[in-house]
């Protein structure tokens, strides 16, 4: 009989809270891009099992970054994505709280270098990519970064604006080239400074480089891994350069806003992105490479992303609190040396 | 009559306090913010902003493709334009219709069209290496030159609208008399087509100018990082910088730039009315 009463309790409970959870909503911020595939391989199965409301909030992360700060002292964002520099910087105002790694059943599945690369827990990565450079076959070969200052590329290249994800780090890669590793990254700056008229733009989208190198205004240009798609296939021959120097990059992480209140369905969607079930998903479906090293894919699929162990581990990263102090210094000088 | 005056008070009112809460005041907050300087009220965010040398280079630069473009199509508008009025009525009605065309494509599609056109492999280079004029294309995107065709091709239609209807409102026998009383047609033009179509070429050129200055899509997509003018400046410092503060200084300077061209130009008239 009383086992009965305590089953009845049970279930009434259980029901009781799946009813709760149908009102419960979860607001995340994303970056814009592959939101479809999102919405089909992570916010719509994750809705089915929590019984709850994704919320997307999309835009660049200057403007996601503002609505966070703005809504401070009573946060609607509950999560958000962020490259490690941003999230920094968030951090540093004081607009995230640590993640709890042990409400995270995945976390130890993760790379190593995706546990915690901002410290103190603030964030979790999720996805890498790698930095490198593509470039046509039929007329150049790229095996250093220093072959973007080359006379065979002049007029012919294209760099990353310095205020992109992709600039800083490509510009430390082609200063190690040059024999300089300081990240005050002076040395590129004044080296593509005095070359400036051989580069024929600085991009600020993958999207106009790929158009770019389509209409064969350029042959080569240091791009993200999550943009090789669009130009493989292209119909020119194309390449991924493996320079000398070995190969940049970036990671993005997830962080949690502080005092959001919404803490546990948070944590709980975190870890189904961080499950090897979805990275897996999400790297067949060639969005985001896996951050899981229990994710395996063909070697087909891999080939187009930034895939396994070894390649991880050799990304020559710059570490955020470097991005976040040197920026302006950066900007400063890029525009005095390079865009005039 | 106060009466009359009272109801047409209250007839402006909700359109005036439309205009007022959702544009002059946003607008004034926003210019207001390139003043304030921890907050004081100083005009050291100018100062600052011309100190640099990128700035000052973008603000000439702005200047000078919006003066041009507004020339060129000043020069070119007035041919066409004389030639449109002296077309009959149907043609004349077919010519204007081409004229206008390029009005009701969406800028960006324009735009995209030109980056096509003036590429390595584009229309124009194909052209110049078969004629064996050059032997390697040239480099014609990302350059002052593309913004300049982008934008003289954005905007010349306005002028030549705003030619043409001055024209049309000339007397038609103020040519002809000219001429019979022994002008040349440089006279002619400067003397009698120019000062009575004035008013055509003060709409026309402040349109072009503040069009041609306040355009973003063309030299963002045309010029790139590389010719940056004021309008992408401001967008760059907004989206990458979240520098409000400089943002809304380049606001303010185009604001001025369009008010002040405005008035010369009006001035230039009424000094040739005046003489």
């Amino acid at each position: 009989m009383l086992q009965k009463m305590m089953l009845t309790g049970a279930a009434t409970m259980l029901l009781a809270s799946g009813a709760f959870a149908q009102d419960k909503t979860l607001t995340i911020s994303v970056y814009s891009f592959s939101q479809d595939a999102f919405k089909e391989l992570v916010y719509g199965p994750f809705e089915k099992i929590c019984g709850c409301k994704i919320v997307v909030e999309t835009g660049n992360s200057v403007e996601r970054l503002a609505k966070i700060e703005a809504n401070k002292a009573n946060p609607v964002i509950d999560m958000a994505v962020l490259s490690t520099h941003d999230a920094l910087g968030a951090a540093r105002k004081g607009l995230l709280q640590p993640i709890d790694a042990s409400a995270l059943s995945n976390y130890d599945k993760l790379y190593d270098i995706a546990k915690d690369p901002l410290g103190d827990m603030l964030g979790v990565g999720y996805t890498f990519y790698a930095t490198s450079i593509v470039y046509r076959t039929d007329k150049v070969t790229v095996d250093s970064w220093a072959d973007l200052l080359s006379p065979e590329l002049a007029g012919n290249v294209a760099l990353p604006d310095v205020t992109t994800n992709q600039g800083p780090p490509s510009l430390y890669m082609i200063g190690k080239a040059m024999g300089d590793t300081s990240t005050d990254l002076t040395a590129p700056i004044n080296a593509v400074g005095e070359k400036a008229d051989d580069i024929v733009t600085y991009y600020v989208r993958s999207s106009q480089l790929a158009q770019l190198m389509q209409q064969e205004e350029i042959w080569a240009a240091p791009v993200g891994r999550f943009a090789w798609g669009r130009f493989k296939d292209n119909g020119l021959p194309m390449a991924w350069a493996t320079p000398k120097e070995g190969q940049t990059g970036g990671m993005n992480v997830m962080v949690m806003t502080a005092n959001n209140g919404n803490e546990e369905l948070a944590h709980q969607f975190m870890d189904f992105w961080l499950s090897t079930e979805i990275q897996t998903a999400l790297a067949e479906a060639l969005v985001d490479s896996p951050a899981n090293s229990e994710v395996t894919v063909s070697d087909e699929v891999a080939a187009n992303l930034t895939y396994g162990a070894e390649t991880v581990g050799q990304l020559d990263l710059l570490s955020p609190d470097v991005i976040l102090d040197k920026r302006d210094s950066w900007l400063e000088q890029w525009n005095t040396k390079v865009v005039k | 009559m106060f009466e009359n005056r009272a109801v047409g008070l209250a007839l402006t009112l909700p359109a005036a306090i439309f205009a007022a809460a959702l544009f002059l005041v946003p607008v004034g907050i926003l210019l207001s913010e390139a003043f304030k300087v921890d907050g004081g009220w100083s005009i050291s965010a100018y100062i600052d902003f011309f100190s640099s040398g990128r700035n000052r280079t973008v603000f000439l630069r702005t200047l000078k493709l919006g003066a041009l473009v507004a020339g060129v199509s000043a020069i070119v508008g007035y041919a066409a334009a004389f030639v449109i009025v002296s077309l009959p009525p149907t043609s004349r009605g077919r010519i204007f219709g081409l004229v206008t065309l390029p009005l009701m494509i969406s800028p960006v599609a324009r735009t995209y069209a030109w980056l096509v056109i003036l590429g390595r492999t584009g229309f124009v280079n194909q052209i110049l290496v078969n004629l064996g004029i050059t032997d390697t294309p040239f480099r014609i995107l990302f350059s002052e030159t593309a913004v300049f065709i982008g934008l003289l091709q954005l905007f010349m239609p306005l002028m030549i609208i705003s030619l043409v209807s001055a024209m049309e409102n000339m007397p038609k026998d103020a040519v002809p008399a000219a001429r019979i009383l022994g002008a040349n047609w440089f006279q002619v033009f400067w003397r009698v087509i120019l000062p009575l179509t004035r008013e055509g070429l003060v709409i026309g050129g402040t349109l072009v100018f503040t069009g041609s200055m306040t355009a973003y899509i063309t030299p963002a997509i045309l010029g790139g990082s590389k010719v940056l003018m004021l309008e992408t400046l401001l967008y760059q410092r907004v989206t990458v910088a979240n520098d409000f503060v400089s943002a809304s200084v380049i606001a303010m300077i185009l604001i001025v730039m369009s008010f002040s061209a405005n008035l010369l130009l009006k001035r230039i008239a009424t000094a040739r009315k005046n003489r």
